[in-house]
């Protein structure tokens, strides 16, 4: 089942390109790997463990893969490390890179919506990026408004 | 040495007095009858076990109470060990009313210990949930699986590793002022054996006990530290609120006398109440026995009808009948039962959920009473109420059923249960089981063939408050209710017995009119 839907997208594209700028990123296209994750994953593992997220993030992997072919070639490594995008970020044109990890974090965002609720989601979201509006994280309704893809 | 004088006085008790004992606070446990149970809420900063079976809702138990005493000053910290992932409990957890979603991640803290659990020892995984306390200024601290972690001990050190992490680790939470709960699967077989269950302060166990189709859950305080919570096996619902418990006293206390002055109250019937003394003593408990289509209900409605009249709020807990079959036999007699149920003076409490439990049902119905400051109360019928109830649950019906009563005339309250008696034409019977002690009074209704008619009699067969009419009379159901109409019936042996010969003389059957209609006229 494809979690990320045109809403779901949308607010993952704004929240990478945020968060390079409020972290000083030189271009939200060819960024560090995924700092998003980064920031995400020690709050994650407090929740569910190492091997709760390295599942987590493989789930969202394989099915953003399933659309941007050249996710396949990244893994999560023991440590829960997205492996391989880093390589693929230096090669791939940065637009191509920048919709991958839209992808990628829409269908993380959408895991966790499904899974623990979009108020919880929300909430999580507005712990670490307070700058966005609690309307622009309402995951309520993207459950309501809109199909997925 | 010579004590100062002021100093020595703080010493110095008068005699027979006693020292000012510690006030141990207590927290609201945010359970529904849990409060009552424990005898008051959970002593602050003790450190209890919340044993069980899987699915007999521990988590949900944990889950409620740390809902109910976090904040962000003091929050809660929730320590997961191998057991349900977090991400699966907050995704359970939050379908129940008490989940407050603003709550998660500041008044409360998930923190999984899985991992170090399964690539540390037992002294790291105590040093981290110190630090987390600390860190957090923790008021409640949950660990839910406790037992995995004592396994994990068990297995590697064996049984005094896990008293000195129990110990340590209980006397870290109580001197930061933390109030703990230990989650674990135990089964009471364990209790003798494992140190744990003599070094908790409370030990909470919930139970499921399945009796032919019907599971009934138990809720049982095994120990308590500091103070008094109510002995026994305790029945518990889970629904969307959560875990609610019902305690064997429903808080109430049986022991209340009655008052010594109390009003008599018309039932209704004028005639009746002549029969009864002059009325129903106020807090008493009446019952109506008799077979099926004699007018016990009919004699009800007609009590609650006479009391609202009278300004005494009424509650009317049904158990056969519909609330609309009540509320319209009560239009054909002229008493409109509707507008007191709107304007908020009577209640018509249908009562027929699948697997009720004698607990929940009296606690559903002592609700209503204070909701609508009730005076006076139905039960229609006893017979009704017991096969509502789970199997499990009817052989605590008249224990259950005492208590409530006992508690709610104590507290002035007067109660008319009917109860559903055959009519067998050779003695007379009260009731097919033992009730009748339940009760003050006792007004029995029968069949009684008489000139070829199956009437109806009454007759008072006890008041506990005074004197009565030891009559037989006869009565029928006409458009303004319960009528009695003939006066003592001095004609007739064995009328008791349904099936009277007449003593006096024999008169034409023409000239008895009889009070119902035969079909030839």
């Amino acid at each position: 089942m494809n979690r990320a839907s045109p809403r779901m997208r949308r607010f993952a594209k704004h929240l990478i390109v945020s968060d390079a700028l409020v972290n000083g990123a030189s271009k939200a296209g060819r960024a560090t790997p995924f700092p998003i994750t980064d920031t995400l994953r020690p709050h994650l593992v407090t929740l569910m463990g190492n091997g709760g997220v390295r599942a987590l993030l493989a789930r969202a992997l394989a099915l953003s893969a399933a659309e941007i072919s050249w996710l396949r070639a990244v893994h999560v490594n023991a440590d829960g490390d997205l492996e391989g995008l880093e390589a693929a970020g230096s090669i791939l044109d940065p637009a191509e890179f920048l919709e991958g990890r839209v992808v990628l974090l829409a269908q993380l965002l959408g895991l966790l919506v499904a899974f623990i609720g979009p108020s919880l989601t929300s909430s999580m979201v507005g712990e670490f990026w307070p700058q966005i509006p609690l309307q622009d994280r309402d995951f309520g309704k993207e459950h309501k408004n809109e199909n997925a893809p | 040495m010579k004590m100062p004088r002021k100093a020595a006085k703080l010493h110095l008790l008068k005699p027979g007095s006693r020292p000012s004992k510690v006030a141990i606070n207590q927290l609201p446990s945010g359970v529904r009858g849990f409060d009552d149970i424990l005898g008051g809420g959970v002593p602050e900063f003790s450190l209890s076990l919340i044993g069980g079976a899987p699915g007999s809702g521990k988590t949900t138990l944990v889950h409620q109470l740390a809902f109910a005493n976090s904040t962000p000053e003091r929050p809660a910290l929730y320590f997961t060990i191998l057991g349900e992932p977090v991400i699966k409990m907050l995704r359970y957890q939050q379908q129940f009313s008490f989940f407050d979603h603003s709550k998660v991640g500041n008044a409360i803290r998930f923190i999984n210990l899985s991992d170090m659990v399964l690539g540390k020892d037992l002294a790291t995984v105590l040093e981290e949930i110190t630090t987390q306390v600390t860190a957090a200024n923790a008021g409640v601290v949950v660990i839910d699986s406790f037992r995995t972690l004592a396994r994990k001990a068990t297995s590697d050190a064996g049984e005094l590793e896990v008293q000195s992490f129990i110990h340590r680790l209980s006397q870290f939470l109580t001197s930061s002022e933390v109030t703990t709960f230990l989650v674990g699967e135990y089964v009471q077989e364990e209790i003798r054996d494992n140190p744990l269950f003599t070094m908790v302060d409370g030990i909470v166990w919930l139970s499921q006990v399945t009796e032919r189709n019907s599971v009934v859950r138990k809720l049982q305080i095994m120990k308590l530290r500091g103070q008094a919570s109510v002995p026994g096996l305790h029945t518990m619902r889970i629904n969307t609120d959560g875990l609610q418990a019902f305690s064997r006293t429903l808080g109430l206390d049986s022991n209340k006398g009655k008052p010594a002055r109390r009003r008599r109250l018309s039932v209704g019937i004028p005639d009746l109440d002549t029969m009864l003394g002059g009325g129903v003593l106020e807090g008493d408990s009446l019952l109506v026995a008799g077979p099926s289509g004699t007018g016990k209900s009919a004699l009800a409605t007609q009590f609650i009808a006479e009391g609202l009249r009278q300004g005494d709020s009424g509650i009317m807990a049904i158990f056969e009948e519909r609330p609309e079959g009540y509320t319209q036999r009560a239009d054909t007699f002229g008493l409109n039962l509707k507008k007191a149920e709107k304007k908020g003076t009577l209640e018509i409490l249908y009562l027929r959920p699948l697997d009720l439990s004698v607990d929940e049902t009296m606690q559903a119905i002592l609700d209503a009473i204070q909701r609508v400051g009730a005076k006076r109360l139905v039960i229609d019928s006893l017979v009704g109420f017991e096969m509502a109830l789970a199997p499990g649950f009817r052989a605590d019906f008249r224990e259950s059923l005492y208590r409530m009563i006992g508690a709610l005339t104590g507290a002035g309250i007067t109660i008319l249960s009917t109860v559903e008696v055959e009519d067998n034409f050779t003695s007379l019977q009260f009731s097919h089981y033992a009730i009748s002690f339940l009760t003050d009074d006792i007004i029995r209704l029968r069949y009684v063939e008489i000139d070829g008619q199956l009437r109806k009699t009454m007759v008072v067969i006890k008041m506990r408050g005074g004197n009565h009419s030891k009559d037989i009379r006869e009565y029928v159901i006409t458009d303004k209710g319960v009528v009695v109409i003939h006066p003592r019936r001095t004609d007739y042996a064995q009328l008791s017995t349904g099936i009277p010969y007449r003593t006096g003389p024999r008169t034409a059957q023409e000239n008895e009119v009889p009070p119902e209609p035969k079909a030839s006229q």
